[in-house]
């Protein structure tokens, strides 16, 4: 195996969300380095979102009562707008030029794992999307801060539920376990007082936005982690990052969505060390640089927005415009992987989950869809003789097997089979 | 609310959904199966419907002789004279002619006031009890799952409608599959070929690359013998209502996930329990049409599937549970519907079942903290299933619970 292109492919794959048409073709001429570089390289404005017009997504307020003759035009809206959120999502993954960031918010999502099927409402989903934009690449420590005034992710763990007289443990525990330190790191009594820290929340479901109400806070002194005072949840939020098991944690789940859920993140590694000052961007340039990145054991199945949304960028695919949104929710669906929608708390699953053959016909009816509605031109403008090459550049794939080889090559004449059949390879859909 | 058991059921979502046993099934694969090793003709074959969202039990048996239902439901109680009638009291929604029709005939067993001790109003809570079948100690594994267990491994021993697990079908080591449903446009042709080709393994796979390979196997393995059956048209699913709180989870296509399972046993499928469900029963406001027209989906589609598989080999095998999470309070609430509330009827329906009604009525009179009372453990009619149609000791899958509600013939 070429380990330039396997790691070129890595990084356009795994920190990014795949090539453009050309873009690995030069990457491959520019080597893995500048490679790196340019992928870690903030522009500043991302020009390619400037193409992605903003989502009109708005207050609703209150469902209206049954018999007000306002509710069918308010259910109406409400789902416009959470195809809309879904949509322009979906847009900025394949549209934007700086896409460790998009990436990286993508991870976050998975990792605050909150569902709109629970929030019901478009705009608090929306306002949690941009707080995880903001801190993507930025520090944990003020991105846990932040998620802690997140109305979504409040309401999602019933945050709202919980009050000094009646405490509700579930944001609590999955803060330690699935946010910040990871199962068997604390106690049930750590879970019993840190939900006495961040009593006193109120949400308004219906645009995220969340109120400190004294009364609901239980003002006593608190025992988290062996440390005693009167924490809230700013202060409690803060105790968990700095915790060296939040250091760990974080670096096992980038490990676990970067690079391999089937091996686990070396002990001591540097990957882990780069996360001191709990910088984000620091752990992931740590990751990318790491020797790993040439190591073939560590693949990855691309998960079906992966997927989509590297397929969408191959053959510059808009998603919003896709004949038709229905459709494409649709396959999503089907695939069992939506944006906004992960299945529970904790997450989407990884590898083998995402190789059922039911799925397997799914994914051959939305190839055959994308297909249909994408830029060939890129292959039809190349020789016949060229083109298994050609398409292996386009996808950004490392190598053919012989048996992938002979069937592209009894289609070279026709682009849109080539390409359908090259995207449905087991070549393209793990990331090797 | 018990957030720990929220939290229960959503690890139990979880571990299902994630890990190697999991496996989402593909139409193809169970026909692939049905032709290979056909389930003998005699074998009984459970049918689980589950209702999300807690269905409204005194508007799906209605007292119709009881003043005080219509005093503490002048909204939406129904009339008498639109009433199916069961017997000289009660009677059923006026949408449920399907199962009227079978109750005529013997068929239908219904299970008065079902529920569990000191009921849970929460919808997580109350289905991971009901699903669980452990309502005191909240197991993590389903009913059916800890059969599944006993069970040699076997993909297809039991399988659930919808991409999506129930908790119901995971075991302590095994879980039940999934078939997910429609909207399938399968390349013919060159282009079929080409993809078994892919499917075909290479010297140079790493683990996941021929998983994946693998996993393209059987797309266009259709048995030729099973392409009739599975042709056959489907219905047109109705049209159902968008109501409050359809979060709690569900299908909302039963008459197309019957009609597939129908296909699949007169196919012969070796699977033993099958899982369906609809959402939508959360009817806090506007009860009435809503539920109705649920309701109407429930009984036409059962009847429906009564009637596909009578003239088939298996048509006398099996037995429909329907149950809910739980009922709704016995007095409406300003918005023309109800809040949650606690017991519930459960029908059992099959040429073995004994017809009739089975456990008492909740008295309208004697509410406990405004609902009805428990007056049947679901657990009786969990025991008696799993002896009676899946053929083993109950006792083991159920921490030893003794009731038992005979709705099954004998022999």
């Amino acid at each position: 195996m070429d380990l330039n292109r396997l790691e070129t492919a890595r990084l356009f794959h795994r920190f990014g969300f795949g090539p453009r048409p050309g873009e690995f073709a030069s990457a491959i001429s520019v080597g893995v380095a500048a490679t790196r570089e340019k992928l870690f390289q903030n522009p500043g404005t991302d020009r390619g979102l400037l193409r992605v017009s903003e989502p009109v997504i708005t207050d609703l307020g209150q469902r209206p009562s049954p018999s007000d003759p306002n509710l069918a035009a308010f259910t109406t809206e409400l789902r416009r707008q959470n195809i809309e959120l879904i949509t322009w999502w979906l847009d900025c993954m394949v549209l934007a030029d700086f896409s460790l960031q998009e990436r990286a918010t993508w991870f976050w999502h998975g990792h605050w794992a909150t569902s709109i099927k629970k929030l019901n409402y478009a705009l608090p989903m929306y306002k949690q999307n941009q707080t995880l934009q903001k801190y993507a690449l930025g520090n944990f420590d003020e991105m846990v801060s932040a998620m802690l005034d997140d109305g979504a992710l409040q309401f999602w763990l019933d945050g709202q539920e919980n009050t000094a007289k009646s405490p509700n443990e579930n944001l609590a525990r999955e803060l330690m376990e699935l946010f910040t330190l990871g199962v068997g790191r604390y106690s049930e009594t750590d879970v019993k007082e840190l939900s006495r820290a961040l009593t006193g929340i109120q949400v308004a479901r219906s645009n995220g936005n969340i109120t400190f109400r004294k009364t609901r806070f239980d003002n006593g002194t608190k025992s988290i982690l062996g440390v005693s005072q009167n924490f809230d949840r700013k202060s409690a939020g803060k105790l968990l990052v700095s915790q060296p098991n939040s250091k760990r944690f974080i670096a096992e789940r980038v490990w676990f969505r970067y690079m391999s859920s089937q091996y686990p993140l070396p002990a001591n590694s540097k990957i882990e060390s780069a996360f001191e000052g709990r910088e984000i961007r620091d752990l992931l340039l740590a990751l990318a640089s790491s020797e790993a990145m040439r190591d073939a054991q560590y693949e990855l199945v691309k998960a079906p927005v992966e997927w989509f949304v590297a397929v969408c960028r191959a053959l510059n695919i808009t998603p919003s415009k896709l004949n038709k949104n229905s459709a494409l929710l649709n396959f999503l669906n089907k695939l069992a992987q939506v944006p906004f929608d992960p299945p529970n708390v904790g997450g989407w699953p990884t590898d083998d989950a995402w190789l059922s053959s039911a799925s397997a016909q799914f994914r051959a009816s939305f190839a055959t869809w994308l297909v249909a509605q994408g830029d060939m031109s890129p292959i039809e403008n190349s020789k016949t003789g060229e083109r298994i090459q050609k398409i292996a550049d386009l996808l950004g794939v490392v190598e053919w097997s012989a048996r992938t080889k002979s069937v592209l090559e009894g289609n070279v004449k026709s682009p849109k089979l080539l390409v359908m059949l090259a995207i449905c390879s087991p070549e393209y859909l793990v990331s090797a | 609310m018990d957030t720990v058991t929220r939290r229960k059921f959503l690890q139990l979502t979880a571990g299902t959904s994630i890990g190697a046993a999991a496996a989402l099934l593909s139409i193809e694969e169970i026909a692939a199966a049905a032709s290979a090793r056909p389930l003998a003709s005699g074998t009984p074959i459970l049918v689980i419907v589950t209702l999300y969202g807690g269905n409204d039990g005194l508007n799906t048996v209605i007292p119709f002789k009881d003043p005080i239902y219509y005093s503490s439901r002048p909204d939406i109680s129904y009339k008498q004279e639109s009433i199916l009638q069961l017997d000289s009291q009660y009677g059923l929604n006026p949408s449920m002619a399907g199962i009227s029709n079978l109750w005529k005939n013997g068929k239908v067993a219904i299970v008065r006031g079902a529920g569990y001790p000191s009921p849970d109003r929460s919808h997580f809570s109350s289905m991971a009890k009901w699903q669980s079948g452990s309502p005191i100690t909240n197991s993590k594994s389903g009913w059916i799952g800890r059969w599944i267990d006993s069970q040699p491994d076997d993909p297809m021993l039991a399988i659930s409608l919808g991409s999506v697990l129930p908790p119901l079908l995971a075991g302590e080591k095994k879980v039940g599959s999934a078939l997910p449903l429609g909207g399938l446009v399968i390349p013919k042709g060159t282009i079929g070929a080409d993809f078994r080709k892919l499917s075909l393994p290479s010297t140079s796979d790493s683990k996941l690359r021929s998983l994946a390979a693998n996993s393209m196997k059987d797309l266009f393995n259709i048995s030729e013998t099973i392409t009739p059956i599975l042709q056959r048209p489907e219905p047109k699913d109705i049209e159902l209502p968008t109501v409050n709180g359809g979060n709690a989870g569900g299908d909302s296509n039963l008459s197309q996930q019957l009609n597939i399972v129908s296909k699949l046993i007169q196919a012969d499928a070796p699977t033993r329990v099958w899982s369906v469900s609809l959402g939508g029963f959360d009817t806090h406001a506007n009860e009435a049409n809503a539920q109705a027209i649920l309701l109407g989906s429930v009984s036409s589609a059962i009847d429906k599937f009564m009637t596909d598989l009578k003239s088939s080999k298996h048509g006398s095998d099996v037995v429909v549970l329907v149950y809910s999470e739980f009922g709704r309070r016995v007095v409406g609430n300003a918005s023309k519907g109800t809040d949650h509330g606690t017991s519930g009827p459960m029908f059992i329906i099959g040429d073995k079942v004994k017809g009739g009604f089975y456990g008492d009525q909740p008295s309208l009179s004697k509410l406990v903290d405004g609902d009805l009372s428990v007056t049947t453990d679901f657990r009786d009619v969990y025991a008696t299933l799993i002896e009676d149609v899946l053929k083993s000791p109950a006792d083991k899958y159920l921490s030893n619970w003794k009731g038992r509600t005979k709705f099954i013939k004998a022999g």
